[in-house]
Formats: structure tokens, C-alpha cells, sequence
């Protein structure tokens, strides 16, 4: 009989002091068992809370959440777990990391099982948690670091906005969500005018402070979902979603115009800026999305043969313009 | 005479548990189904005054096989043998004219009260 | 390693062991979101690792977007239950769970792991009780669970899992789906097996064939 006391103590000792913490709960979510690493993060020792329930000593729990959490695996009979990923933690506890942490409270991973009786039905449920504070910070700082490298590696060098590549990429997604879910988006593509004339004029210098400026202007003008990119040398797209062609032209019109009104200053000099712009929307007939940025580029030429500055929509009857320019 | 009874079932495992699990006195003339085409012509040829089905098989499932026995005048005490333990599947399975629901795994204990609850032994 | 197909007897009682396991994890699926859930007949094989990208498009559907959860298992068996969404899934899991429409990207996550890990708890749980009944040679038929964690959200099926990152080069694949009709949802349950494994089910399938 001693061997069983001491394997019964053997266990009581260890769940009291390992650095896990550890409760159970019983159907009125009245606390059963409340181990030590409980008691010294809450605050509140077992004698407080054994029989006590849990909502009314801890009243910021999520009840609704947590108690549905504990009634399924007691319906179930089965495990379940809560991840710090989609839910930081279910106690507010202050964490072992008080200088170095970079994080404000203890972020938590927790695995509930279902103590059975001898009839093998659920009685009580234990609630494990374990303190993965620094396994969050160390991801929460990797996820931060990765998506500043992708972020960059989407960017175009001079004028921050978005590259080529990456305006590309998210046409064609926004091409086959489309197409998937309906709905319609439109694009405008865009050219400085004479900007050759610029840099040969006021210097590359002043030729690099124009792009950046007129990046700069249109980011200031976008809606969240809008994507603005520079696809070449001087020329710019943007992405427009959720758009029909009416909303493109009359939001392209107003960039355009508040490009022409206000000329780039460079070191004392004023150096007026025009742009000519071609859009076109999205329609189910087109077989992938590179057939838009050629309808827009249709489009674009039309504005710059019809004398610049000004923006013209894509129609079908462009292309024979377009097919009489390229000849020359 | 013998009682003809047929076990409806796509795995050989499953038809060969059934069978094992029948009252061991129980005098019967034992034919077996893969699916529920076949079912359905060993049914014709009088072989099912009982059938024990399986409801989830390939081809034709079992309650296709209910709903067809029902236009054939259901000549057959139809007891489902089903892995799917959903309460709505034993009333689904009931209502179609099945005489009882037993679940799997099967056990000896189980299918014997079934079946001494329906008179059949 | 080269390693035997499954025989078909083997193959017939290690589908039929999945498909009484497959009842269960419908039930606790249709008692958490109250609906009624048809289960498909349970398909088995033995896989080349580097096969299982194509194995996987073709069981869930070529071109379909799907999303993934992967919940390790350990104990009695070891390897892992990979559970797939139809690209649906989350927005009828959410209304079946009487969520609000618009739940944000962590409540969807919380939602899937939750389905998830009821299905692969309830299936492996309902395979080692049944186990249990006519075996005990390899041991007491227990199984400890990881904690789920997504690993792919609307990708092409055949992106789910990259052969060059797994160890095994066979796989055991066992797949059951979970469809509620009316409400557009399916799940996937895969259940995947190293080379050691397999062969240890070999031995039970034996046994659950001997015994009968």
C-alpha cells in the first residue's frame, strides 16, 4: 500500500509543480484541480478556487467562446486545442520575459481532454496550458521580417511603389477572382509625356524627382484596394478594383488633371508635367489578363496620337489606329 | 426449410462479421450482395425474406435498395447494418420501410435481440 | 524500400475498419454543427510519396482551391491526418457554426482547426476502440494528437503537400469525405502513414481478418 501513497504523492508533486498549467473543470465549469503555475500567474491560490466557478473569479474569460470550447468535448468526448495563433490567450497572464518580451501578456497554447468515469463517459475536462511566449515572439518577428522582404522584393528601387512583376501578379489574380466570383475591375495604363525631353532638358536628376513625384501624388489619391505600379521606364499602371470603365475614366481623369496642374519644382525650377492614359475593364470574354494590359496599351497610344494629355478608353475600333501607328 | 437471408454489404470483412454474428441455430440459407444491383436480383430470385443492408456502397447504396424494395412491394424485413450512427440515418432508414437499425460494429448480443424482437428467430 | 501492395482481403477489412471509424467522426460532425452529413465509401491505397500531390488532386478534384489542416498523430500509430476543405468550406462551416458572415481570417482558422481535429479525432479514436476489441498484441491501442495547424489556405490541391519535404517514400492514404449537400460543405479526411506503419497495420488487418 506505501508504493501506491508514494506513486500518488510522486504524482501530486509533480502536477503541482511542473511548469505547465494545469486545471479541470467539471460540467458547472466549477473548478476541480488548479495547479500551482495557476495559482502563481492568476494569482489565486487552489483553496480559492477549488469548487468556485470559473466566470465568477476570472469574469473577463470569453464565456460564450470557451464555454462552447468545454461543452464540445464533453458532447465529443474528444480533444480539442485553442492555438496563440488565432487566439492569443485565454488567461491574461504577464509573461517571464518582463525586459527582452516585446509583447505585453503570456501567449498561451491549450489542449482540453475529457476525463472519463468508469463508464467511459466525460465527467470533467482538464485544461493544459502551456506558456509559448517566446515561440510566438520568435514567429510574430520572422512573419514581420518575411513579409518586409517580400514587401521590398515587390517594389520598384526609385519611386516605392510596385514593380512590374508584382503589378503583373496581382492582375492576374485579381483577373481569376473575377472571373471566379463575378463582379468587374478596370486598369489604366499610363505614360509621362516627353519625358525623354525632361531628362534631356533638366538632367536625369530631375528626370528620377518627376517619377518619384508623380508616384507620390497618385499613391496619396488611392482607395485601399487600388494598386498603383510603375511598369517601365516612365510609364504606370494602376489596378482598379471592384471598377466598371465609367469610374476608371473619371477617377484617371482627375489624376491626370491634378498632374497638369501643378508642376514638379527641382532645384528652383518648375518642370510642367502632362500624362496620357489608357483604361479599360475587365470582360468575360478575354482569355487571360495580359490581353488587358494590350487593350490598354491600345488605348494608350490612341491618347498619345489623338495629342497627349489626356485619357482615352479602350473599344475594339482603337486597334486599327493602333495597327496604322505601329506600321510607322 | 431453410429461411433465405441475404447480407448486403461492398466488404467481404463486414459480410463475413455479419455472418459470424448470426444465432448459430438459426436455420438459414445464407446468400451474399456486393452492392445494391446485386442485391436487387438475388432479392427477385427469392432469396431475401431477410435482408441485412449496408448503407453506404459503391453502385447502388442502400437506400436506393430501400427505395426500390418499396416499389416492389417490399417482400423483404429489411434490418440496416450501418457504420453511419446519425439519428437522422436510422429515421431516414425507417421511414423507407427498414424494420430495424443496427449499428456498426456489429455485436452477437446486439442482432440477437434485434432479431428476437422481430420474431424472425 | 520496396513494399507490398495491400492484398485485397487486407485491403477490403482495413476499409471496412475505416469505415465503421468514419461513422463515428460523422456523428461528432453532424452533433457540432447540427446537420446531417453523408459519408463517402472510404478509398485506400498505397502510395509513392512523390505520387501523392497527384493522388490528392485526383481525390479531391483537379483545379478545385482548396484548404489544408495537418494534425499529427503518435502513440500506437504514427503519421499524419491531413484534413482538406472544398474552397467553400469555411464560409458554410461559419454559417453552420451561426457565426456572422464576415468572420475575420483567425475565427476561420479556429473554425477549421476545430472541424478538423473532430474528424481526425473521432476517426482514429473509432479505429483504435475497434482495435482494441480483437487485438492487443502491439501494445495498448492508443493514440496522442498534436495540435492541428493549418497548412494551406485556398491553394490547388495538388500544392498541398510537397513530396521533396517529406521523409517516407510510401505512403498509406486513407480518405473518407464528409459532404453536408445542401450547404455546399466537404471535407477530406486523410490519413497518412510512413513506411513502418503500414506495415504494422498489415499485421493487424491480419489479425482483424483472422479473428472473423
Amino acid at each position: 500500500m506505501s508504493e501506491g501513497t508514494t506513486n500518488l504523492s510522486l504524482a501530486e508533486t509533480v502536477l503541482k509543480r511542473v511548469d505547465v498549467g494545469i486545471f479541470v473543470l467539471n460540467k458547472n465549469f466549477e473548478v476541480q484541480l488548479w495547479n500551482n503555475f495557476m495559482a502563481h500567474h492568476s494569482g489565486h491560490l487552489a483553496e480559492e478556487m477549488l469548487g468556485k466557478n470559473l466566470f465568477d473569479i476570472f469574469p473577463e474569460l470569453p464565456k460564450p467562446w470557451f464555454t462552447k470550447k468545454v461543452n464540445t468535448v464533453f458532447m465529443l468526448n474528444n480533444f480539442s486545442f485553442v492555438s496563440w495563433e488565432n487566439r492569443p490567450y485565454l488567461f491574461r497572464f504577464a509573461h517571464n520575459r518582463p525586459i527582452t518580451g516585446g509583447a505585453d501578456h503570456m501567449y498561451q497554447n491549450c489542449m482540453l481532454m475529457p476525463v472519463n468515469n468508469e463508464n467511459g463517459k466525460p465527467e470533467s475536462v482538464c485544461v493544459v496550458m502551456f506558456d509559448v511566449t517566446d515561440t510566438a515572439i520568435a514567429t510574430n518577428l520572422l512573419k514581420e521580417a518575411m513579409e518586409k522582404i517580400a514587401d521590398i522584393s515587390n517594389r520598384d528601387g526609385l519611386t516605392g511603389i510596385y514593380n512590374r512583376r508584382y503589378l503583373e501578379s496581382r492582375l492576374e489574380s485579381e483577373f481569376d477572382r473575377t472571373r471566379r466570383y463575378g463582379g468587374t475591375f478596370s486598369m489604366v495604363l499610363f505614360d509621362l509625356d516627353f519625358f525623354k525631353k525632361v531628362n534631356d532638358t533638366y538632367g536625369h536628376l530631375a528626370g528620377d524627382k518627376v517619377l518619384v513625384e508623380v508616384a507620390q501624388r497618385i499613391s496619396n489619391q488611392l482607395r485601399a484596394s487600388d494598386i498603383v505600379g510603375r511598369y517601365g521606364g516612365e510609364e504606370f499602371a494602376l489596378i482598379l478594383p471592384e471598377t466598371p470603365i465609367e469610374g476608371a475614366q473619371v477617377f484617371g481623369d482627375r489624376l491626370r488633371e491634378m498632374i497638369e496642374l501643378e508642376p514638379v519644382i527641382y532645384d528652383n525650377t518648375t518642370i510642367p508635367i502632362t500624362v496620357s492614359m489608357g483604361a479599360t475593364e475587365y470582360s468575360a470574354d478575354l482569355a487571360s489578363y495580359d490581353k488587358l494590359i494590350l487593350q490598354s496599351d491600345v488605348a494608350l497610344y490612341a491618347s498619345k496620337a489623338g495629342g497627349r494629355n489626356r485619357l482615352t478608353c479602350y473599344s475594339p475600333e482603337l486597334e486599327s489606329i493602333a495597327a496604322s501607328g505601329a506600321k510607322h | 426449410m431453410s429461411l433465405p437471408i441475404l447480407v448486403v454489404d461492398d466488404s467481404a470483412m463486414a459480410r463475413k462479421m455479419l455472418i459470424k454474428s448470426l444465432p448459430p441455430e438459426w436455420d438459414v440459407n445464407i446468400s451474399q450482395a456486393a452492392n445494391g444491383i446485386e442485391a436487387m436480383v438475388a432479392y427477385r430470385e427469392g432469396k431475401a425474406a431477410v435482408m441485412f443492408l449496408d448503407l453506404n456502397m459503391p453502385e447502388m447504396d442502400g437506400y436506393q435498395v430501400l427505395e426500390a424494395l418499396r416499389q416492389e412491394d417490399m417482400n423483404s424485413m429489411v434490418i440496416v447494418v450501418s457504420a453511419d450512427i446519425q439519428p437522422i440515418a436510422q429515421e431516414r432508414v425507417m421511414s423507407m420501410g427498414a424494420i430495424a437499425f443496427v449499428k456498426k460494429p456489429i455485436s452477437f448480443d446486439m442482432l440477437n435481440s434485434v432479431l428476437k424482437q422481430y420474431g424472425v428467430i | 524500400m520496396t513494399l507490398a501492395a495491400l492484398t485485397n482481403d487486407q485491403r477490403d477489412a482495413l476499409q471496412e475498419l475505416t469505415n465503421i471509424a468514419m461513422g463515428q467522426a460523422g456523428s461528432s460532425l453532424a452533433t457540432l454543427l447540427d446537420a446531417f452529413v453523408d459519408l463517402s465509401v472510404p478509398r485506400i491505397r498505397v502510395v509513392e510519396v512523390v505520387e501523392l500531390p497527384a493522388t490528392l488532386a485526383e481525390l479531391v478534384g483537379k483545379n478545385n482551391l482548396v484548404s489544408a489542416v495537418r494534425q499529427s498523430f503518435q502513440g500506437y500509430l504514427r503519421g499524419e491526418a491531413i484534413i482538406i476543405f472544398g474552397e467553400p468550406g469555411t464560409h458554410a462551416l461559419a454559417d453552420l457554426m451561426g457565426y456572422e458572415a464576415e468572420l475575420a481570417e483567425s475565427g476561420q482558422a479556429e473554425l477549421l482547426l476545430d472541424v478538423a481535429n473532430v474528424l481526425s479525432g473521432a476517426c482514429l479514436g473509432g479505429m483504435m476502440e475497434q482495435i482494441r476489441s480483437f487485438t492487443d498484441t502491439h501494445g495498448p491501442a492508443e493514440l496522442s494528437f498534436s495540435m492541428p495547424s493549418i497548412m494551406a489556405r485556398d491553394v490547388p490541391a495538388q500544392a498541398i503537400i510537397d513530396p521533396q519535404k517529406v521523409q517516407w517514400t510510401h505512403s498509406l492514404l486513407l480518405e473518407v469525405n464528409f459532404t453536408i449537400k445542401d450547404r455546399n460543405f466537404v471535407a477530406h479526411l486523410t490519413m497518412l502513414m510512413p513506411e513502418d506503419g503500414i506495415e504494422k497495420i498489415r499485421g493487424i488487418v491480419d489479425e482483424f481478418i483472422a479473428a472473423f
